[in-house]
């Protein structure tokens, strides 16, 4: 059912357009890993000013605050074209492991924010007070980077793949220079 | 020294690569938090000046183990990204990035500046690490 899902999505006609204009995947590669360098600048700082080992010369709320919109409109860019990216040869990275955990991860990051969200990152201003912050900060915090990373490992790693013998394979321009792979 | 190269094992790339990653996302992200600052996004509450002395000690540790990365990684085959194009570009842009970034940038950011100025610097220390995230990103997807 995946997998019919993943053909319908990269039959859309923006996903066609993003796979049959030679320079659109690596161009949408690049600014999907820019995004991603903007991104992660707001939430290490966010994470680390709440596991208290960066920034400390700043309160909790200060950092926490500021960031939130920044780390959304983040969030929304680093997605949008990781979305084109992943639609332009969807039904190809159906079969990627990498990729499977990644979005795996991700769920668990959706998970993390119900979680953390409404007890440590919208109460800034009460763990403002205390000398260190509590437990349940820190381990939102540590979670939070450890996904993270988590997600941008795997996220390399799945172009280490090619694809199984006998699955579509849309060779775009650049396709061929791909290093070869080393997990088949 | 390519040949018994430990570097050759299969896993010891990507490992290293992962490395370099995350050591160039926490350098360019805390460089770019102060950029971000200059043009008025983020941690607006806190001064330039301020940020870049606190975020100083990251941007060169973390700089330094993606430096550090990125050679061992051009060691597992110095011939092929020698003569690759966009990693010669890479090369230049980041070489300027660094020395931009301690010198102009961290001079202008330290003496308190205009916001026209700082504009600038910011859009062109943002521009120069973006195209080595580009040229990095380009390598990979040409063959010489």
């Amino acid at each position: 059912m995946l997998l019919s899902l993943a053909i319908w999505f990269q039959n859309t006609a923006l996903c066609a357009l993003v796979r049959d204009w030679p320079l659109a995947y690596p161009i949408i590669l690049t600014l999907h890993l820019i995004f991603i360098s903007l991104f992660a600048t707001t939430i290490l700082a966010t994470d680390l000013r709440l596991l208290g080992w960066g920034l400390r010369k700043y309160s909790i709320s200060d950092i926490v605050d500021q960031l939130r919109v920044p780390k959304r409109i983040g969030f929304v860019l680093v997605v949008t074209c990781g979305l084109l990216t992943l639609g332009s040869k969807a039904e190809e990275y159906y079969y990627n492991p990498y990729l499977r955990v990644k979005f795996l991860l991700l769920a668990l990051v959706g998970v993390h924010a119900l979680v953390f969200r409404g007890s440590v990152y919208n109460k800034a201003a009460e763990l403002d007070v205390l000398a260190e912050p509590p437990l349940r900060a820190k381990l939102a915090a540590g979670l939070s980077l450890l996904l993270w990373l988590g997600i941008a490992i795997m996220g390399r790693s799945a172009g280490y793949v090619y694809p199984p013998a006998g699955t579509h394979h849309f060779a775009t321009l650049f396709d061929s220079a791909f290093m070869p792979s080393l997990f088949l | 020294m390519l040949i018994d190269n430990p570097l050759n094992s299969e896993l010891a790339f990507p490992i290293i690569e992962c490395f370099h990653i995350v050591g160039f996302a926490v350098a360019i992200g805390s460089i770019a938090l102060v950029d971000l600052r200059l043009l008025g996004v983020g941690l607006r509450r806190q001064s330039a000046a301020d940020l870049i002395r606190d975020t100083g000690l990251w941007v060169v540790v973390s700089l330094a183990i993606s430096v550090f990365a990125g050679l061992l990684l051009y060691s597992t085959d110095p011939d092929k990204y020698y003569l690759n194009t966009p990693f010669v570009v890479k090369m230049i842009c980041l070489v300027l990035a660094i020395v931009f970034n301690y010198t102009i940038h961290r001079k202008v950011i330290g003496a308190g500046i205009s916001s026209g100025l700082g504009k600038l610097v910011a859009c062109l220390s943002l521009a120069l690490w973006a195209s080595v995230i580009c040229g990095g990103m380009l390598v990979s997807f040409t063959a010489v």
